[in-house]
């Protein structure tokens, strides 16, 4: 790594703790334990954040946990939304973070092809 | 196993963030003249007592003790690689006052992993949680440098003392 990297990191670091304050409408949670970072996790995450950062998408909180027992979906994100409502969505790809904000994110659909567990259910019920 | 070390960095920083530290301190030390790389994750999170720490390089350790999945890989992945690339591993742990892990490897090892994407992972840190204080201080033959989340402060990189004795024939990092 050499200067100019760093400071793209500083700038970058600097522009994520700054989305981050204010008013948010979703809350996007990294599964980041070692199962999750092994199966590529952060580069789901920067991924992501670099997607947010292009479409200047500014209401999304972004958190990490630990192993959540899901160690054959991993990389697992949650969405969480202002209301309560929570999708997980498993295997993630870094094409499937950028679809996640387009989709998902930005316009409000949950991405069906990716999602998990709530959007089961539901379909089940129809 | 990681292809990456950058990636054992950030699984221990998580061990770190899940202890509630509120500074993580990142070194990579690499120098081709002395063939060592060595890595340091320090934390000032709530550290470990001496029976937890006993335990925690044992296979599958974890702190989730309602889990019947094999997990809790973690420490031990990083001990494996500096072992078997003829380095140490070291934990040291003070209740109430933090974690410090060092990990040492030959740089020339064959079976080394790549350091890999430092940056993203730096980059994951800070985004993980912002009120942490995330540093990465780097040195090598060439010099040093230093990043602070919070302070957001660099410094050029500058000749240690020992590079300016060695003058021209200092090897160059790779």
């Amino acid at each position: 790594m050499n200067l100019d990297e760093l400071k793209k990191l500083k700038d970058k670091a600097q522009r994520q703790v700054a989305l981050r304050e204010g008013n948010k409408k979703y809350r996007v949670v990294f599964s980041m334990g070692t199962s999750g970072i092994a199966a590529g996790a952060r580069e789901v995450m920067t991924t992501m954040l670099d997607e947010l950062d292009k479409r200047g998408i500014d209401d999304v909180e972004v958190a990490v946990t630990g192993e959540i027992g899901l160690v054959d979906a991993e990389p697992v994100i949650r969405v969480e939304e202002a209301t309560g409502e929570k999708v997980t969505y498993a295997k993630v790809t870094a094409d499937g973070a950028r679809k996640i904000v387009a989709e998902h994110l930005e316009k409000g659909k949950v991405v069906k092809g990716l999602a998990v567990g709530k959007v089961k259910e539901a379909e089940k019920k129809k | 196993m990681f292809d990456e070390l950058s990636l054992n960095i950030l699984d221990i920083a998580m061990n770190s963030l899940a202890a509630g530290a509120r500074k993580i301190q990142v070194a990579v030390i690499e120098s081709v003249k002395h063939n060592w790389l060595i890595l340091r994750i320090r934390d000032d999170g709530r550290g470990m007592d001496g029976s937890t720490l006993k335990r925690v390089l044992a296979r599958n350790f974890t702190t989730k003790s309602s889990r019947n999945k094999p997990i809790g890989l973690g420490l031990a992945l990083l001990r494996q690689s500096s072992e078997m690339c003829g380095g140490t591993f070291d934990i040291r742990s003070v209740q109430g006052r933090g974690t410090s892990i060092t990990a040492s490897m030959r740089l020339s090892h064959v079976d080394r992993p790549p350091l890999g994407d430092l940056n993203a992972t730096i980059l994951a840190l800070c985004a993980s949680n912002e009120a942490v204080d995330v540093q990465l201080h780097c040195r090598s033959d060439e010099g040093t440098f230093h990043f602070s989340s919070q302070e957001g402060r660099h410094h050029e990189p500058r000749r240690t003392q020992e590079t300016q004795r060695q003058g021209a024939t200092t090897s160059r990092a790779a």
